[in-house]
């Protein structure tokens, strides 16, 4: 379990290894700002060819491996246009333009349309965030956040340690299962689940609180925020091919809109 | 030279406390030695390497007697983290203080905290790692390291920022003998440098005595027992500390029979009336329940049944993936304790929860004896038997007692296990008492201390008569008064009838085990008697696994 995509090894090299994390998201940003800007289907559709496209050419993530993270988000893409599809509120429009009526099923162009571009949107966020969080680790992340952005080394590197407690929390939790299975509770009715669900989450805080005491213990002994100027074993420094990166990002955001608008 | 540590009449009282955790402390060591601090749990072990850190005057509250400096810095007057630069410090558990997905950014962690300049950085980071024995780990992952490798980064990354001393708290206590050896041949060759002192706190003591200089040796008090070379304070407390319940090191055996005093009492675990009592020496005679295994058919029930079992790793998706465990086949039999031994990650724990239908095997079978005492052969699939049946079956032991908590009140704690019915109340009762818990009936479980929660979670799968008992490390950093302890009230169930499987890194547990079952990367790689595995440990290197087994264990 974690809450940010889990880098691919990178295979190949790529353009998008060579910059800067912040560049990467920044890019990300304005594409997806543009294809939520945009009403027409095309801004989202020419947002997600140009990722598909980095993805497969500049981005050096192994392209199997890709499509296997992304295969269940473009599934729950896929399922949440289908039922925009189906339940849009112009299907009981008279007035609406009808593109297939089969029995019940009336399908307006309006709902294909916005089917259409949700389901772009959505697979355009799952692309997006592997373009972001894909070529480069956590690390590397938090180190390009400190240097370029002067977030707090207390909040980026906080959240990294807190990161790697994250897995050990997904296994005490079914931990605490296990030991209520083992010594004969079983939960009974309602009332029981709940009050044996919350007996199970103190026991998670618990060992999460300690777990955090111990990592902070770990980080203090280094000398972590003891009020002293960090410096950075890896720096990151912006250069032209961030500037290239940005310039082109932005480039295909106003060239999507355009598109949109045009039609 | 200033002095790495020199402390003069140092002590320390926690506030609130009656007595002080450590007083009377008289010290001095130097760059290039190395110095092994012994003593029974709440010694003041702790305390000392909190006070030779800064975190004990300024983190923590209390009152302060006589002087301790480091490094020449008064611990009293001088800010923690000018402190901290001077100290580097090792945990226990490596792997719960790594921060960073690289191993030589997590070494640089250290000096970027502290501000070190980039050409600095990249000509130590290098250094660092080869004093721990890690070249070439600079670009690796830190998540796929062993456990050994990951306390070999821990202490790369505490000596990086050049301490004039390096304080490691029980380091080895979650490592397989092989990795705890690398860890303290690493630290002699450290030592050798003459870069820096080290302290070594440690339960688990013949792999660590040869590498000390000097030894401080503390009583329950928290007082100073005696400081010397190795030898003269064997000669002088070796008994003292056997009595206190103190681990003694092999080395030192000579120096109890001389006093003629400390053959009262093992300095091993408890020696049982039954199996371990006809076990002197790991070479002589195994013990009767070895000799069952594996050939000789005994008349003895069968309690649980593995059959060719295979786990899947869950964090492999779908395809025939890494297996955590493979064609596990083995019989546990009423009345033997099994030690389960392997490397880290050898599949232990797995096995284990695997026994208890936690996990359930993706090929093969797990059945276990269910239906009470006299229930007939082992019929039933844990994994599907209703939880009231399987704590009739079968008790677990997980290794963190605190997450197996289920109740606000140590009474409530062990009731919530307990078959309901009139005798309820009393059978709880006599069991705290046993366990020298009854003074905490009303105590909150989280707010004992380690042992205690340890002795708290074995009395609460005690509480239901089962068949089999599963502990998982019962005795991970605990001194040998507590061992024994917990070993006393292992016997009692076996001689009741119940088997056993103890998952174990200690080889000094097996002398109390009736046969040893050794699993390497999820394979059983050996079944047989504990003679024969210490005779020949399936294990490369095999040497540690003997040496601590072969000595301290057996100590009579």
């Amino acid at each position: 379990m974690s809450f940010l995509p889990a880098p691919l090894e990178p295979v190949r090299p790529g353009l998008l290894r060579e910059v800067a994390p912040v560049t990467r998201l920044v890019v990300a940003v304005a594409w997806l700002a543009a294809a939520f800007v945009g009403v027409d289907p095309r801004v989202p559709a020419v947002l997600l060819m140009a990722a598909v496209v980095s993805l497969a050419t500049l981005s050096g993530l192994p392209l199997r491996a890709s499509v296997r993270r992304l295969a269940p988000l473009v599934l729950a893409a896929a399922g949440l246009a289908l039922l925009t599809l189906v339940l849009h509120p112009t299907r009981t429009d008279p007035a609406a333009i009808v593109v297939v009526e089969l029995g019940p099923l009336r399908i307006t162009a309006a709902a294909a349309s916005a089917a259409l571009a949700l389901a772009l949107r959505l697979a355009l966020i799952a692309v997006a965030s592997l373009l972001v969080f894909g070529p480069s680790d956590p690390t590397t992340f938090a180190d390009s956040l400190v240097q370029q952005w002067r977030v707090p080394d207390r909040f980026a590197y906080g959240t990294l340690a807190a990161l790697r407690i994250a897995p050990y929390l997904a296994a005490d939790w079914s931990s605490t299962r296990a030991v209520r299975r083992l010594r004969g509770i079983e939960a009974r009715g309602p009332v029981g689940s709940l009050r044996v669900a919350g007996a199970r989450l103190v026991a998670l805080l618990v060992s999460a609180v300690r777990r955090g005491e111990r990592m902070a213990l770990a980080m203090d002994a280094r000398g972590f925020d003891a009020g002293r100027r960090r410096t950075h074993f890896r720096p990151i420094r912006l250069g032209v091919r961030d500037a290239v990166v940005l310039a082109a990002g932005w480039a295909v955001a106003v060239v999507a809109l355009v598109a949109g608008a045009w039609g | 030279m200033t002095a790495a540590i020199e402390a003069r009449g140092f002590g320390w009282t926690y506030r609130g406390a009656s007595a002080p955790a450590l007083h009377g402390l008289d010290l001095v060591l130097d760059r290039g030695e190395m110095l092994l601090v012994l003593g029974p749990s709440g010694s003041g072990k702790s305390t000392l390497a909190l006070a030779l850190c800064g975190l004990v005057p300024h983190a923590i509250p209390g009152v302060l007697a006589g002087s301790l400096a480091v490094d020449g810095l008064d611990v009293a007057t001088t800010p923690a983290p000018v402190l901290g630069d001077r100290v580097g410090l090792v945990f226990q558990d490596p792997a719960a203080g790594i921060v960073l997905g690289r191993v030589a950014d997590e070494v640089a962690f250290g000096l970027e905290n502290r501000g070190w300049s980039l050409e600095r950085m990249r000509a130590r980071v290098p250094e660092a790692l080869a004093l721990a024995g890690l070249e070439g780990f600079g670009e690796r992952g830190t998540a796929a390291l062993s456990g050994g490798e990951q306390q070999r980064l821990a202490i790369a990354g505490a000596l990086a920022a050049e301490p004039a001393t390096v304080v490691l708290d029980e380091p080895t206590a979650n490592l397989d003998p092989p990795g705890m050896a690398s860890v303290f041949a690493r630290l002699a060759d450290l030592v050798a440098t003459r870069e820096c002192a080290v302290v070594v706190i440690e339960h688990r003591l013949d792999a660590v005595l040869p590498f000390a200089d000097r030894v401080l040796a503390l009583d329950r008090t928290g007082g100073m027992l005696a400081m010397g070379t190795p030898d003269e304070v064997g000669e002088r407390c070796a008994t003292d500390l056997d009595r206190m319940g103190a681990w003694v090191p092999t080395a030192w055996r000579p120096f109890l029979v001389r006093h003629g005093r400390g053959v009262s009492r093992g300095a091993g675990p408890v020696p049982t009336p039954g199996a371990a009592d006809a076990l002197p020496a790991p070479d002589a005679v195994p013990a009767p329940g070895a000799t069952l295994a594996p050939a000789a058919p005994a008349p003895v029930p069968v309690i649980a049944r593995l059959d060719r079992a295979s786990i899947a790793d869950p964090t492999v998706a779908a395809g025939p993936g890494r297996r955590l465990l493979s064609d596990i086949t083995l019989e546990v039999r009423a009345g033997e304790r099994i030690a389960l031994v392997g490397p880290n990650g050898a599949g232990k724990s797995t096995l284990l929860l695997a026994i208890a239908g936690i996990v359930r095997p993706a090929d093969g079978t797990v059945r276990v004896a269910a239906g009470g005492r006299d229930g007939a052969a082992p019929a039933a699939d844990p994994a599907h038997l209703r939880p009231a049946d399987l704590a009739d079956a079968l008790a677990l032991v997980f290794q963190e007692p605190e997450l197996s908590f289920v109740a606000s009140t140590v009474r409530e704690e062990v009731a919530a296990g307990a078959r309901p019915g009139p005798g309820r109340d009393a059978t709880v009762l006599s069991l705290l008492d046993r366990f020298g818990l009854a003074r905490y009936a009303d105590g909150d479980p989280h707010a004992l201390s380690r042992g205690e929660q340890r002795r708290l979670s074995v009395a609460a799968a005690c509480v239901r008569p089962v068949r089999l008992q599963l502990l998982d490390e019962p005795t991970y950093g605990m001194d040998r008064e507590a061992t024994d302890e917990v070993v006393r009230l292992l016997d009692e169930a076996r001689r009741d009838g119940a088997a056993q499987v103890l998952a174990t890194h200690d080889p000094r547990l097996l002398p109390s085990c009736d046969r040893v079952v050794g699993l390497d990367t999820g394979r059983i790689v050996f079944d047989g008697s504990v003679a024969a595995f210490l005779a020949a440990p399936p294990y490369e290197p095999a040497g540690p696994w003997r040496l601590e087994a072969a000595g301290e264990g057996v100590v009579r």
